[in-house]
């Protein structure tokens, strides 16, 4: 059994964001970068089926994107993974859903992968797009925003996250496709022997250009911090000064007390 | 007539030969026992602590007969210690005995125990025994009748109170038989120097001689064997801890307290990191167990035990040595189990009581390090993230690493990054960083430090965590791997000297780092500003604002870096009245945070700060004064679930300091 797990390094939530140059992206000075969350539940959800399965499936990681996107995969590679997938691409974040998908789906056509899987969204770009327009192009099953999963004799059965707190269960057949959502379980820390082993773990890198021949269906047309429509205030101090503040600010800028 | 004792006198010089073959088996009994228990202490792995010899000998002969580690806590201490040398002195008398008998008559003719000497020899001894008797009598109704709280009694405890009181006993008895017939009758004036033995020879004065004689015969072959039954008792029983505890003195640490073993990343050949079992420990943690008198000092010390946590760190030692002895292959971290490894604060009160020399601290952290390295296990979900942080952002908070120096804007502190000449590296701190209670702590100092004309610069948003928390919860790696890149930052720099406001990172980069190539002078705030004013480089107004206030020692201050005055002579400088708390210096009670529980949430119990501010309570000082982030962020938590809200303010030292600058 083969297993992908498509991976993305995406800028940690919490950094200082700042418009490129160009304005369609963010600058990438003073940024902290670490593994999209929902592809870690991913990577631990084929690290299980590896193990359920007597360590049988080889287990592929990959991840487009420049040299740093490496740290994303090793740390794959020490929760368990075998082998590393670099799509070497300084310019990733500049392609679309549609082209991220297509450099998957060339990599994956001729490896004859039985199961892949992708995190539901990214946490910086956040299009939900590139999993399934990947099963859609490889012809494969496809189930989105798992929160269960289950498989046995060649048949997933995946629990999904619908609206509104209800669940929904599905059947798919391999080839199959899913992608992970928060609940679905708890990523493993890698501990230190595992580690060590990653560092002895095969990475392959590809250039892009050997797997992107598609261009964009979509451009990005401009990236900015919303309009300040004035935040919020906190007061602080003495009470009876901050009734009077209070007072002050309701009678200005509100009509409550009109 | 001259004042000396016939020796084997009615046993005659017939029992010397079976005597010396009898006590010769009970010492071929008690060498066999200790044998025996060698191969245990060698599962352990290799550790050198014959190192340094003379020393370890210093230590060794200086604690033995002191018994300062012993006598320092007074409840139970010490009587043991009286007890102690009441008992050393009638062995040291038997020992004379035995010289003179069979060297120093037949070998040399001479009677050392005559005259004036055997007078005092015989009142010394008397009033050993006396004192032994009555010691072992007080500690006997200590342990058996007011049973102090968390004291176990074992089976072992009633049969060694018993034999070393028949032993007594039958030492006065046959004494005192041996002075009815012969003192009493003949020397009068010889037995008041035996005033212990004249009692008990009073008991036999209304027999006639032949009985007495009898009586004594029996008394001293019933002696003899209690005394070789003790010999052969000791390596059996709980009685081993005089050897084991006393040699534990030799083999005590001699690097700075608080070195923890800086575990090679580069060896590739490792398969185990941390300790699983028994095995993974040095045989000094397997010895320490044999070394353990459960006297439970470090118990009645434990904030984690205090406050309901299943930890003891007396139980944990004890656990390790039943594993050894009793099955060494088993898990040794499920036996000590998960929850009470987690519960440690790494305080280290245990260890600094602790009048056996154990370790208890690096043991935790040994199995810490096996859950954590081996297992990527965590004490809860929020220290995971919290890790997870730290290796992202370098802070445990997750917040964005490029505003780790924003606390300094408008301050005169220069970034290293600038090319700056700065006196002195500021190494801030997670906390001091980010945490906006702390950044006053930050600002506080800075403002101290211009005041004394001393330039600051910081790595801003180039500092990391030190590393500490991860450390002290096991994570080695992420440990070394902050601590690598902060050594490399600061070497690059040519940095001169650091100071720190958090006695961790003070602990860390002036201790750990040593072991991954840092060696520059790390000072903590409290004594580099207590130097300031000592130089007269600042000066406080103490008159004009005199303040009432209690002292909070942080464990890694005070206890792992004995600076108890300097802090203390600084606040009364600036006007402090100090009241002691019931627990201070040496004796201080943690706030809760140390050994990364910082990064936990308290889940069992209740909690340790506001045990902490009970006792602050107590002293009836409005104002409690830390020098610690952790410990800052521990009380002003405490104060707020603990009800103290306008009752008690904690502030850290810096603060106070900053607001009575004279000329600012």
């Amino acid at each position: 059994m083969k297993i992908l797990v498509c991976i993305k390094q995406v800028p940690d939530m919490e950094s200082r964001f700042k418009a490129n140059s160009q304005g369609v992206w963010f600058e990438e000075t003073d940024l902290a970068f670490r593994m999209n969350e929902y592809d870690e539940y991913a990577v631990e959800q084929a690290v299980q089926l590896k193990e359920q399965l007597g360590d049988a499936p080889e287990v592929t990681v990959l991840s487009i994107g420049p040299d740093r996107v490496v740290e994303a995969i090793k740390k794959a590679l020490a929760m368990g993974c075998d082998r590393g997938v670099h799509v070497q691409d300084p310019a990733a974040a500049t392609r679309d859903p549609w082209q991220i998908a297509s450099i998957i789906a060339s990599h994956a056509g001729d490896k004859g992968y039985d199961l892949i899987l992708t995190g539901m969204q990214s946490q910086d770009r956040g299009s939900a797009q590139v999993g399934v327009t990947v099963a859609e192009e490889l012809g494969y099953a496809c189930a989105t925003t798992l929160v269960g999963f289950a498989f046995s004799d060649g048949t997933v059965t995946a629990k999904r996250e619908l609206e509104g707190g209800i669940k929904g269960v599905v059947r798919l057949r391999t080839p199959a496709l899913v992608t992970c959502q928060l609940g679905l379980n708890v990523p493993r820390y890698p501990t230190l022997p595992n580690i060590m082993k990653a560092k002895k773990k095969e990475i392959q890198t590809i250039a892009v250009a050997e797997l992107l021949k598609e261009e964009p269906l979509a451009t990005t047309v401009s990236f900015h911090p919303p309009a300040r429509k004035g935040g919020g205030i906190v007061l602080e101090g003495d009470v009876g000064v901050l009734v009077d503040q209070l007072l002050g600010i309701l009678k200005d800028k509100t009509a409550v007390l009109r | 007539m001259e004042a000396t004792r016939e020796i084997y006198w009615n046993v005659g010089h017939g029992v010397v030969i079976p005597m010396y073959l009898l006590a010769l088996a009970a010492f071929a009994v008690l060498v066999r026992g200790f044998l025996q228990r060698l191969p245990v202490y060698r599962l352990g792995k290799p550790l050198d602590r014959f190192d340094r010899y003379d020393e370890r000998v210093k230590r060794l002969i200086g604690g033995l007969f002191s018994q300062e580690k012993v006598s320092r806590v007074r409840d139970g201490g010490v009587p043991h210690a009286l007890f102690f040398w009441g008992f050393l002195t009638l062995f040291a008398g038997t020992v004379m005995v035995m010289l003179q008998a069979d060297f120093l008559t037949p070998l040399l003719h001479v009677n050392l125990l005559s005259g004036e000497f055997y007078k005092a020899y015989s009142l010394v001894l008397d009033a050993a025994g006396l004192v032994a008797t009555l010691m072992l009598a007080g500690l006997f109704i200590r342990r058996f009748a007011m049973k102090p709280e968390g004291l176990e009694i074992v089976d072992d405890d009633i049969r060694i109170h018993t034999i070393l009181f028949a032993i007594l006993i039958t030492g006065f008895l046959l004494e005192g038989a041996r002075m009815a017939v012969t003192e009493l009758q003949q020397n009068p004036d010889l037995a008041r120097f035996s005033p212990v033995g004249l009692l008990a020879a009073r008991l036999f004065t209304s027999y006639d001689n032949p009985s007495i004689m009898a009586a004594h015969k029996v008394l001293w072959w019933l002696h003899f064997a209690l005394v070789l039954g003790f010999f052969c008792m000791i390596p059996y029983s709980k009685l081993r801890h005089i050897f084991t505890t006393s040699i534990n003195a030799f083999f005590a640490p001699l690097e700075p307290k608080g070195a923890i073993a800086t575990i090679n990343m580069e060896d590739e050949s490792a398969e185990q990191f941390g300790a699983a079992k028994v095995t993974d420990l040095a045989w000094k943690d397997i010895f320490d167990a044999d070394a353990c008198t459960s006297c439970k000092r470090c118990q009645d010390r434990c904030p984690a035990y205090a406050t309901g946590k299943p930890l003891s760190p007396m139980k944990v030692v004890q656990q390790i040595g039943e594993v050894a002895f009793g099955k060494p292959g088993a898990d040794l971290c499920a036996t000590v189990t998960d929850e009470v490894l987690w519960a440690c604060t790494t305080c280290r009160a245990c260890q600094e009581i602790c009048p056996a020399d154990i370790e208890h601290v690096n043991k935790i952290l040994e199995m810490r390090r096996n859950l954590t390295l081996m297992e990527g296990a965590f004490p809860g979900d929020e220290v995971r993230t919290a890790t997870g942080n730290t290796e992202v952002n370098g802070n445990p908070f997750g917040l964005a690493y490029a505003g780790r120096g924003e606390w300094a804007e408008g301050l005169p502190v220069s970034l290293m990054e600038s090319g700056a000449e700065v006196d002195i590296l500021y190494f801030v701190g997670c906390y001091a960083s980010f945490d906006k209670r702390n950044r006053e702590v930050a600002r506080n100092f800075v403002r101290i430090c211009n005041a004394a004309g001393v330039r600051v610069g910081i790595l801003g948003k180039e500092e990391k965590c030190c590393g500490e928390p991860v450390r002290k919860l096991g994570n080695e790696y992420l440990y070394q791997m902050v601590a690598q890149e902060n050594i490399e930052l600061i070497k690059a720099y040519g940095i001169k000297k650091i100071v720190t406001t958090c006695p961790h990172c003070f602990n860390t980069l002036g201790r750990d780092y040593r072991d991954l190539g840092l060696d520059l002078p790390v000072e903590h705030y409290t004594t580099f500003v207590h130097n300031l004013l000592n130089k007269g480089v600042i000066k406080l107004r103490a008159e004009a604002e005199p303040f009432a206030f209690t002292y909070h020692d942080s464990c890694y201050i005070g206890r792992y870096m004995d600076i108890l005055d300097q802090p203390r002579s600084l606040l009364q400088a600036a006007g402090g009245r100090l009241t002691e708390m019931a627990k201070s210096g040496y004796e201080s009670f943690c706030c809760g945070a140390g050994g990364g529980l910082i990064l936990a949430e308290e889940k069992t119990g209740t909690k340790i700060s506001e045990a902490r501010l009970t006792m602050v309570k107590e002293t009836g000082a409005p104002l409690l004064v830390s020098n610690c982030p952790f410990c800052l962020t521990m009380f002003e938590d405490g104060i707020k679930t603990g009800g103290h809200e306008g009752e008690i303010m904690v502030r850290d030292l810096a603060e106070i300091v900053a607001e009575r600058l004279e000329g600012v």
